[in-house]
């Protein structure tokens, strides 16, 4: 009796629920284990090793269950038609790289006679990088006293000067990374040091680049302009060294200097744009209760609250003050500085381009992503790469030195000198 | 099983009689010597495999066996499963040479008077599989080992026991099939017992209960040893393709073999994983070749193993004439050391505190031949319909043997996450009595 008069006013909610509900961000890996544990898929599958098993599923299941205690290997993580509500999910393999045939095939690089912007036009592709022209100048860096959500990392603030530089006006899209991988794709475990040096000889017209991906890289969400992702700060470099190879010109990951530089804009705030981290995190009692304030956020930012759990074109921001699109927010990126938590006490008082520290084992990323919380935005907010947790699951051995196998969220942009003669 | 009790060991001083006793009652120790350094077992009773071993099988409904690999080690095991337990019919041969399999069936007629039908002798590369679908229970797989893990793969899916003589990977890619395919065995319910024989030689047996009690304290280190004289060759001769050379003369091909490292001493690397039970994390060594005729192996390896607690294990194994020779293993413990070369456990001040004692073993048991009884268990695990499978362990010391070996070939330290999913294998494509690659077999020279 109940139940019947009840049910209107459930399906009512259930309406209003689904509206509400961020059903793609249920779909995701990340999400899976939350609601889905290896002992309940272990109870039906006691077998890991069924007959039909395949050598490369063998090899999986042999390094989950030896490593999957100490790396908190989870069954969903390759298993992604179980627990992530995708039915008719394959493991799908990128057969062909997926270039843009669209326009003509660029046989110049830019001409580039004064310190302007220009659009990089590489040879040999349709691809092109709109480049912005960075005044140098002198700015604070890192986080002031109080500044909320900082972490000990940011400290102390400190002045630094920049040169002037080109960086590039949106992270590194996908149209980009695959003309270069068509070019450089290669098969077989060169030691990475090789290939590198190998790549930097100035006598070398060819650079080795990224083996194929282990499935789809862009996770079903599109190719095109939004932002390559998932490959390893190697990859990003190697990508560099193939743009400067193709076009003559030094292309490069920024330092981590001349990225805080750039996002900033010129402002000393926590972002670029008005707000204070406080308003549009979700972290804190208030704000998870009451809601966040979104409006100025959501024009600059691909973040948790409007990214729907996957990355967005660069059209989707308007720019910061020099004109740099998806600075804060969308992927991470990548810069060429090895990360150290103690790099600003050694910074001293009047840096001049500096490069971070001579060694390190992990390289400092920026600007957050598509899955963070605005305070993980913050223009001072560093963050580093992590070898270990980031290929956990690639059962390669040795782990690829192009792909990451467990984030999504990162990618990389790349700044050229301003030195404009060409390299001959 | 029958408990071997305290009166069959013989205790050689006061001291051995106290750590002896120990081992067959940890508790009473305190009590009889007044000394409280009890022993903690490694593993208890229970907690790791001792196989029961009866002269011979216990009796059942005749079991049909198949033969692959009518060579020497094949024509061996099968007599052995045939002294192991009775009611037991060959009913189907395979080889890839006729000869070999004619020498076999001619042995089973004139040796045991029984004749398989020779609509059931079957020669070539596909013979284990005419031979597994002959309606067998049973299949001993005997051909070099590169060709082991398919077979095991086949004889499993058609819910036949298999006898895996060693090694049975040599590659990684094989070492993934067999680990995979142990799995399916043992969800069938099927027996599969390995030709690391020492896992059934009651000498061993012995050493290891006294281990796993605790005899020698925590493990903290090994040696093992294969050092003999040249092996066997054949040159070519008239009239043979490059294929049929190569697998008369397997023991010196390395995509046959797997070098001798793990076609011989697996053996010796295996009883250390098996009694430590620790797998190897990394392998450095270096191996080289002197005086060896045929094929394109090293005559021998030198491999410090580090385990995965990080304590180390060295291994050695040399195959040169005139050189001396040393086939045993060494386990140093916190408390003490075993020697496989005299049977003894000795304490760190060098007292002998253990020592099998055959002569006491012997009123009781009369089989002692470990090639025998590891069939013996095998026939009683299958009469009893126990499952059973050594393979994945055995697959594992193979693994730690193919590791020394790319670490000799390579010169460069390799892991064992690096080699468990290294896409290496050795299995040829194509398998036919034809021309091989022979200028591509190469000996392997470390370094650039």
């Amino acid at each position: 009796m109940c139940r019947r008069t009840a049910l209107p006013v459930t399906s009512r909610l259930r309406e209003r629920d689904k509206e509400e509900l961020d059903f793609e961000s249920k779909r995701t890996a990340e999400y899976a284990p939350k609601i889905v544990f290896n002992s309940s898929c272990k109870k039906c599958h006691t077998n890991l090793f069924p007959q039909d098993i395949s050598d490369d599923g063998v090899a999986a299941h042999l390094y989950y269950e030896e490593n999957e205690e100490r790396l908190g290997l989870q069954c969903v993580s390759c298993h992604l038609d179980a627990g992530h509500y995708m039915p008719g999910y394959k493991h799908e393999k990128m057969t062909t790289a997926p270039v843009d045939t669209t326009g003509p095939v660029f046989t110049e690089p830019a001409s580039v006679t004064s310190f302007k912007n220009f659009t990089e036009t590489i040879p040999g592709t349709r691809a092109s990088i709109s480049m912005i022209a960075i005044p140098g100048g002198k700015f604070t860096m890192g986080s002031k006293e109080g500044d909320k959500f900082s972490r000990p990392d940011e400290y102390p603030a400190h002045e630094v000067t920049v040169s002037p530089f080109f960086m590039a006006e949106v992270e590194v899209t996908w149209n980009q990374y695959w003309a270069f991988y068509v070019e450089t794709m290669s098969e077989g475990r060169t030691k990475p040091e090789t290939i590198y040096a190998n790549n930097s000889r100035p006598d070398v017209d060819a650079v080795a680049g990224p083996t194929p991906p282990f499935g789809m890289p862009d996770q079903g969400w599109g190719m095109g302009n939004r932002p390559a992702i998932t490959m390893t700060h190697y990859a990003a470099e190697t990508f560099c060294q193939w743009l400067s190879l193709k076009t003559g010109r030094h292309y490069r990951l920024p330092t981590e200097a001349e990225w805080e530089y750039a996002a900033r804009g010129g402002t000393d705030t926590p972002y670029f744009f008005e707000g204070k981290p406080s308003a549009y995190s979700s972290m804190g009692l208030w704000n998870s209760i009451f809601g966040t304030d979104t409006t100025t956020i959501n024009r600059y930012a691909v973040y948790a609250l409007n990214s729907k759990s996957r990355t967005q074109e660069p059209s989707r921001v308007a720019a910061n003050p020099f004109g740099l699109r998806n600075m804060l927010g969308n992927v991470m990126e990548y810069c060429q500085d090895w990360y150290a938590e103690d790099a600003y006490q050694k910074a001293g008082t009047s840096a001049v381009d500096p490069k971070g520290p001579a060694t390190g084992t992990d390289y400092v990323v920026r600007g957050g992503c598509y899955q963070d919380d605005a305070s993980e935005l913050r223009c001072a907010a560093r963050r580093h790469s992590d070898y270990e947790a980031w290929l956990k699951t690639d059962p390669q051995n040795p782990k690829s030195i192009w792909w990451l196998s467990d984030i999504k969220g990162i990618g990389f942009r790349v700044v050229c000198d301003a030195e404009l003669n060409q390299r001959e | 099983m029958k408990e071997e009790g305290l009166s069959r060991r013989r205790f050689l001083t006061g001291a051995a009689a106290v750590g002896a006793a120990a081992v067959a009652a940890p508790t009473l120790l305190a009590s009889c010597s007044g000394s409280s350094n009890k022993l903690t077992p490694l593993r208890k009773e229970g907690e790791y495999y001792v196989p029961e071993l009866p002269d011979k099988a216990i009796d059942g409904p005749e079991l049909k066996v198949g033969l692959v690999g009518c060579g020497g080690r094949g024509s061996g095991a099968i007599i052995n499963l045939l002294d192991a337990a009775d009611n037991i019919k060959v009913v189907a041969l395979g080889d890839v040479f006729a000869d070999r399999l004619n020498d076999v069936r001619n042995r089973l007629i004139n040796e045991r008077g029984q004749e398989v039908p020779e609509d059931k002798c079957f020669v070539g590369f596909d013979a284990y599989k005419q031979v597994i679908d002959s309606g067998i229970d049973m299949v001993i797989l005997t051909t070099p080992p590169v060709f082991r893990p398919e077979q095991f793969k086949y004889a499993t899916e058609k819910g036949v026991h298999s006898f895996l003589e060693k090694p049975i990977a040599i590659d990684p890619k094989g070492y993934r099939s067999v680990m995979a395919t142990a799995k399916q065995a043992q969800a069938k319910g099927l027996s599969v017992v390995v030709g690391t024989q020492r896992h059934h030689e009651r000498r061993y047996v012995e050493a290891n209960k006294q281990i796993q009690a605790g005899l020698i304290g925590e493990i903290t280190g090994g040696n093992v040893y294969w050092n003999q004289g040249m092996l066997w060759y054949r040159q070519r001769e008239e009239g043979w393709t490059d294929m049929e050379w190569n697998i008369r003369d397997w023991v010196n091909w390395k995509w046959l073999s797997g070098d001798h490292i793990i076609e011989q001493h697996v053996h010796n690397i295996d009883v250390f994983l098996w009694m430590s039970g620790l797998k190897p994390v990394s392998a450095t060594g270096f191996g080289s070749r002197q005086r060896r005729v045929t094929g394109d192996q090293y005559d021998f390896f030198s491999t410090d193993f580090t385990m995965e607690n990080g304590i180390h294990m060295h291994s050695m194994c040399r195959q040169i004439n005139g050189c001396s020779s040393k086939v045993s293993e060494f386990i140093q413990g916190s408390k003490g050391s075993w020697d496989s070369e005299t049977n003894e456990i000795k304490d760190l001040q060098g007292n002998v505190i253990w020592k099998f004692d055959e002569e006491a073993v012997r009123k009781e048991f009369q089989q002692f031949d470990p090639y025998t009884l590891e069939h013996v268990d095998w026939v009683n695990h299958i009469r009893k319909g126990t499952a059973h499978e050594e393979a994945s362990e055995c697959a594992i010391s193979c693994m730690a043997g193919i590791m020394g070996r790319e670490a000799a070939y390579t010169g460069q330290t390799v892991t064992w996450d690096e080699m468990t999913q290294s896409p290496q294998d050795f299995l040829p494509e194509k398998l036919e009595l034809g021309p091989l690659d022979l200028a591509a077999m190469t000996v392997p020279v470390p370094g650039n």
